[in-house]
C-alpha cells in the first residue's frame, strides 16, 4: 500500500510547526510498512488533485498568505473544491483553514476570496485568541488538544459541521462554542501544538479514511502510543487547573 | 536636583537591596517602583549618558556583551543591563542603579539590550547614539505576533531615535528595510560568504520581496533568510555593507576565525565563541564600533576576549565534563544551534529543557519547525538524548518522530538529576534550555556545583 500526500504551499504556509502533522502522518504510515510519498506544491506550480490521496495545508504569515490567494484562485481552487466534494481527505490548520473558506475579511475591511472549499467565513478581529485549548470530537469520541493563536474569527455556514466543541478555549470565534469545520473528508482546525503527534487517534482516523478510499478497506496495526498519550494528557491536565 | 527623580532612584535602589537580602535577583519590580514614583525617570536619567541600544530577534544579549568588551578595551566607562532585563522596567532599574541620588549617572556610556516591543517606548525616552538591529525572525508568536509586527515595533522605536546611527544587518531583507523610511545615517554590516559547509533544512521567514512581492533569488545563504538576496523583478537587493565578514577561515567547538573588513581595511579576527550566528553578532559589534568611531583594531581584538552571557554558549566544567548551555527561544535560533552541532567532530551528549511559561512563549509548536531530523542523522556522534522541562514529553515526541532510536532517549524531570545524568555520560554535553529553564537550570548548577548565580 502507498499514500501520496500533497503538502500545499510548504514554503509559504510554514509557520507554527504545522509541518509536524506531515511528519507524523509519514512516520505512522512507515512504522506500519505502508509506503508514503510527500510532494510539495507551491505558488506557480500546477496541481493535479487526482494525483494525490491526501492534502495538507498549514498556517502562514499574513504577508505571504495574501500573495498566494491569487495563485489559489481559479484552477487550484476549482481542483480542491471538486476533490473535496469527491471525498478526498484534506487537513487544514489555522491560516490554511481560513484560506479554504469562502472569504476572509481583513482588519481594514477588505474582503478576500478564499478557495470556497469550506462554507465558512472569517473576519479579522483586533484581539488574538491565544492559548492551550481542547475540543471534544464526537466523531472520534475523543478530546483533541492543541494550541490556538488566531486573529480571525470564523463562522460556519450550513454546508459544514463543526469539527468539535471547544471546551475550554475559544475555537472558531469564542462565541458559539464551535471549533473547526468538517465537510466530507475535510478536517479543518485552529489547533497547532503540533496537532496530530499529540492526537494520534485523529492522525490514524484520517490515514484510515485515505487508505480506505484508495484500497476499499484498510486496517491500521496498533502502535505504542505511550509518549503521544503522555504529551496529550499533560495538556489536558494543564487545562483542568 | 529633582525631588521626584531622587525619590524614584532611592526607592529603586531600596527595592533591589531588599530583594538581594532575600537572596533574589530581579530588576522588574524595582524598575516598576521607580516608574511609579516618577514616570519619566528613564528619560531624565538617560539624558547625559551616551546610549547604545541593541534590539532584534536573536543575538541581542551576546552582541551587547561584545559591545561592552569593545567599550571597555577602548577605555570607555559604561554600564549595561546584563541580567537580561530588557523591558521598560528593567532598563529603568539599570539606569537608576547606576545613577547617584541626584540622578547623575556615574558612567559615560550605557549598553542597553531592548526587547523589540519594549524598544517602541524605550526609544522614545532614551536619545540613543547608536541602534544595533541584529535580525528579525519569526519568534514566539503568542507574544510577538508575526514578523511584520516585530518589524513594525522596531520601526517605531527607530522613528523616535532621531540622533542615532543605525547598524543594520544587510543580509536580512526584513532588517534592511528599516533604512527605507528614515533619514538616520546607516552602517550596514553583513557576511559576504556562506558560513556552514552543510546546513539544516530551514524555512525562510521572508521569501518574497518587500517591495514588489516577487520571490527573492540568493547568490548564497548564510542561514534562514539571511544572505546575498536580490529581487529579479524590481532589482531590490542586499545593500553593500560598510562592515563585513569577508572570509570565515576556521570554526570549531570553541572559536571562529574570520577576516573582517571595515571601509576597505582588513582585520583578521578571532571570536571566542563558536557558532555561525556569533559571527553575525561579532560583525554587528564591529559595525557599532564604526558608528561610535572606535578604533577597529581595538574592537576586533576585543572579540577574542569577551566573556559570554549567561546561558549563551556558556561553558561549565563539572567533574572534567565540559557542559555548554545554549539558550533556545525560536526555530531560527534553534536551527542555528543545530547548524553548529552538526559540524562537531567528537561524540557528545545532548539535552533539551523545554518549558512553556510566559517568558518562553506559551506555544511550543515551533519545535516541529526545527530540523531535529538532521541532528538524529548524526547517528553515533550523539550518545544519549535527555529531555526535561514541563514540556519534556512534547520534546520526547519530537525526537521520536525525528527517528531517534528510543533506547537513546530519556525523560529526566528534575534539573539536578538531569545535570548529574549529563555529567555521568562522560562526553562533552550540549544542553539547549528555553529561557526560564535556563534560569532554573543555571540556578541548580550554581547551587550544587559552585558557579555564579545569574544576578551576581
Amino acid at each position: 500500500m502507498e499514500l501520496k500526500i500533497c503538502h500545499l504551499y510548504p514554503d509559504v504556509m510554514n509557520l507554527s510547526g504545522d509541518r509536524g502533522n506531515v511528519i507524523c502522518m509519514e512516520k505512522r504510515l512507515a512504522w506500519r510498512g505502508i509506503d508514503v510519498v510527500t510532494t510539495g506544491i507551491t505558488i506557480g506550480e500546477n496541481l493535479q488533485a487526482s494525483d494525490f490521496d491526501l492534502f495538507f495545508l498549514g498556517n502562514g504569515q499574513p504577508f505571504e498568505q495574501a500573495l498566494l490567494l491569487q495563485d489559489l484562485a481559479g484552477e487550484k481552487a476549482a481542483q480542491l473544491k471538486s476533490a473535496a466534494a469527491d471525498g478526498l481527505p484534506i487537513l487544514a490548520i489555522c491560516g490554511g483553514y481560513q484560506l479554504l473558506g469562502n472569504s476572509y475579511e481583513t482588519a481594514d475591511g477588505t474582503i478576500l476570496d478564499g478557495a470556497g472549499v469550506l462554507d465558512v467565513q472569517t473576519k479579522c478581529v483586533g484581539k488574538r485568541l491565544v492559548g492551550d485549548y481542547a475540543f471534544t470530537c464526537e466523531e472520534l469520541g475523543e478530546t483533541i488538544v492543541g494550541f490556538e493563536n488566531h486573529a480571525g474569527k470564523t463562522w460556519l455556514g450550513s454546508a459544514v459541521k463543526p469539527f468539535g466543541a471547544a471546551v475550554p478555549g475559544h475555537g472558531n470565534n469564542g462565541e458559539d462554542g464551535t471549533e473547526g469545520a468538517r465537510y466530507n473528508n475535510v478536517f479543518a482546525s485552529y489547533a497547532h501544538g503540533c496537532l496530530l503527534p499529540k492526537n494520534p487517534k485523529l492522525c490514524d482516523h484520517i490515514l484510515k479514511i485515505a487508505l480506505e478510499r484508495k484500497y476499499g478497506s484498510a486496517e491500521l496495526a496498533p502502535l505504542d502510543d505511550t509518549l503521544e498519550l503522555t504529551a496529550h494528557a499533560y495538556v489536558e491536565t494543564k487545562l483542568e487547573k | 536636583m529633582n525631588i521626584r527623580v531622587s525619590l524614584s532612584v532611592l526607592s529603586c535602589k531600596f527595592c533591589r537591596l531588599a530583594l538581594r537580602l532575600l537572596g533574589r535577583g530581579g530588576t522588574d519590580f524595582p524598575g516598576r517602583v521607580a516608574l511609579k514614583v516618577c514616570p519619566d525617570v528613564l528619560g531624565r536619567l538617560a539624558k547625559n549618558v551616551t546610549t547604545i541600544i541593541v534590539t532584534g530577534t536573536n543575538g541581542k544579549t551576546t552582541t551587547a556583551r561584545m559591545i561592552e568588551q569593545a567599550l571597555s578595551d577602548s577605555g570607555i566607562s559604561y554600564f549595561a543591563n546584563r541580567s537580561g532585563a530588557n523591558l521598560l522596567s528593567g532598563v529603568t532599574a539599570e539606569f537608576a542603579m547606576h545613577s547617584s541620588m541626584t540622578g547623575k549617572c556615574k558612567y559615560e556610556y550605557a549598553v542597553i539590550e531592548a526587547d523589540e516591543a519594549a524598544f517602541k517606548t524605550i526609544g522614545k525616552l532614551v536619545d540613543a547614539k547608536a541602534v544595533v538591529v541584529t535580525n528579525v525572525f519569526s519568534d514566539q508568536l503568542d507574544r510577538y505576533g508575526e514578523v511584520t509586527q516585530t518589524l513594525e515595533n522596531i520601526r517605531i522605536g527607530i522613528s523616535h531615535s532621531k540622533n542615532a546611527v543605525l547598524c543594520l544587518n544587510a543580509d536580512d531583507s526584513l532588517t534592511g528595510s528599516l533604512a527605507e523610511t528614515v533619514d538616520n545615517p546607516v552602517v550596514f554590516y553583513g557576511v559576504d560568504t556562506p558560513i556552514y559547509k552543510t546546513r539544516v533544512a530551514e524555512s525562510s521567514d521572508a521569501p518574497f520581496c518587500r517591495v514588489c512581492k516577487h520571490e527573492y533569488e540568493y547568490d548564497y545563504v548564510t542561514y534562514g533568510h539571511l544572505g546575498g538576496y536580490r529581487c529579479p523583478n524590481c532589482g531590490a537587493k542586499r545593500p553593500q555593507p560598510q562592515v563585513s565578514v569577508k572570509e570565515v577561515i576556521a570554526s570549531d567547538a570553541e572559536h571562529s576565525q574570520v577576516v573582517m573588513t571595515q571601509n576597505g581595511e582588513e582585520y583578521p579576527t578571532t571570536i571566542n565563541l563558536p557558532g555561525g550566528y556569533n559571527i553575525y553578532n561579532a560583525c554587528s559589534t564591529m559595525a557599532c564600533g564604526a558608528a561610535l568611531g572606535l578604533d577597529p583594531q581595538v574592537v576586533s581584538k576585543s572579540l577574542s576576549a569577551f566573556s559570554c552571557a549567561f546561558g549563551r554558549m556558556e561553558k561549565f566544567d563539572i567533574n572534567n565534563v565540559p557542559l555548554r548551555m545554549i539558550l533556545i527561544k525560536n526555530p531560527a535560533g534553534c536551527n542555528q544551534v543545530l547548524n553548529f552541532l552538526t559540524q562537531m567532530e567528537e561524540p557528545f551528549t545532548f539535552a533539551v529543557c523545554l518549558t512553556d511559561h510566559t517568558q518562553d512563549g506559551r506555544d511550543i509548536s515551533w519545535i516541529w519547525d526545527v530540523d531535529i531530523e538532521r541532528l538524529v542523522a548524526m547517528g553515533d556522534m550523539i550518545g544519549k538524548v535527555l529531555v526535561s522541562g514541563n514540556r519534556a514529553d512534547d520534546m520526547a515526541l519530537r525526537f521520536k518522530y525525528a527517528g531517534l532510536p528510543m533506547e537513546k532517549l530519556e525523560v529526566v524531570r528534575d534539573y539536578l538529576d538531569l545535570t548529574n545524568a549529563c555529567v555521568a555520560e562522560g562526553r562533552p554535553c550540549y544542553i539547549m534550555p528555553t529561557y526560564t529553564a535556563m534560569l532554573d537550570l543555571r540556578g541548580t548548577i550554581s547551587k550544587h556545583f559552585g558557579f555564579k548565580a545569574f544576578w551576581e
